[in-house]
């Protein structure tokens, strides 16, 4: 995952990478990575969890939005199967405009 | 297919999905990859251009989804497949499947969105959080070894990553299994 993100990377398009392996996304090196300690197999949680699986896709957007420089590891810290997951506020992206970096 | 595995392949599924268990495998994958790639030097990095409101975004897995009518991945090279299936932004859900044995992809069969979250990002669309989905997003299958390591970082990732170009995608969600 983290070889692709970083070939997608080199020719210019931003990318986002969900992490279930830490030591494996430090070690290749990968631009931008949210990491959770789940099982594999659950990127964005679990089945028919959608509060949990748009929880992980704001925490993707958010480090997108705020990563200025390459290799950073957004770790939000949710426990499996021991989180309460409301709908994000996805206006607060809306309102964070990044624009062309300086 | 989980329910055609054999009992090794399934208890080994269950030892992997224990998170510790997980990280001492990737730590040993870690190795590996170093072995055959070059990691040194920068990582490479392109900053967000535009507002998220504003732009295409494609999604990449390497969970092994592929389309019912696309050849699976290949189950029988120790080593994987370093392939990619292109799956159609329109795609109906119900034509997408999973084949990789490396992992439990129960809880993916049962709800697409545990690995390929293309049902959100239609919503996320539709609320302008995102400007639009890109024609296409793509499949891989994980677990990756050996030479084939070095086909997927020389000549399918650089593949698809020029496709993400010709699509003109502004940037793209990568979800591992």
């Amino acid at each position: 995952m983290g070889l692709i993100a970083r070939n997608i990377e080199a020719v210019g398009v931003p990318t986002v990478t969900i992490s279930l392996a830490k030591a494996l996304t430090v070690a290749v090196g990968v631009p931008r990575a949210v990491f959770v300690h789940w099982p594999l197999g659950h990127p964005l949680g679990e089945r028919q969890h959608p509060l949990q699986q748009r929880t992980m896709i704001f925490a993707a957007l958010q480090l997108l939005l705020a990563a200025k420089q390459a290799g950073l590891m957004a770790e939000p810290g949710y426990r499996w199967r021991r989180e309460t997951y409301t709908e994000p506020d996805w206006a607060q992206l809306k309102a964070s405009v990044r624009g062309i970096s300086s | 297919m989980t329910k055609n595995l054999t009992l090794r392949e399934r208890l080994s599924q269950q030892f992997f999905a224990i998170p510790a268990v997980a990280e001492l495998w990737a730590k040993r994958a870690a190795k590996r990859t170093n072995q055959m790639v070059d990691l040194t030097g920068d990582i490479p990095f392109s900053p967000l251009r535009k507002p998220l409101a504003e732009c295409r975004v494609a999604l990449l897995t390497t969970a092994g989804i592929h389309l019912r009518s696309q050849t699976p991945y290949d189950m029988e090279n120790p080593d994987g497949d370093p392939t990619y299936r292109e799956i159609p932004t329109n795609v109906a859900l119900d034509q997408i499947m999973i084949t990789h044995k490396y992992y439990d992809h129960t809880d993916a069969d049962a709800d697409l969105n545990v690995v390929f979250p293309l049902l959100h990002f239609r919503d996320l669309v539709e609320k302008q959080v995102i400007g639009s989905l890109a024609p296409r997003h793509f499949g891989f299958m994980g677990h990756i070894d050996q030479a084939l390591i070095s086909v997927l970082n020389q000549q399918t990732a650089p593949e698809v990553a020029a496709k993400l170009r010709a699509d003109q995608v502004d940037f793209a969600l990568l979800t591992p299994a």
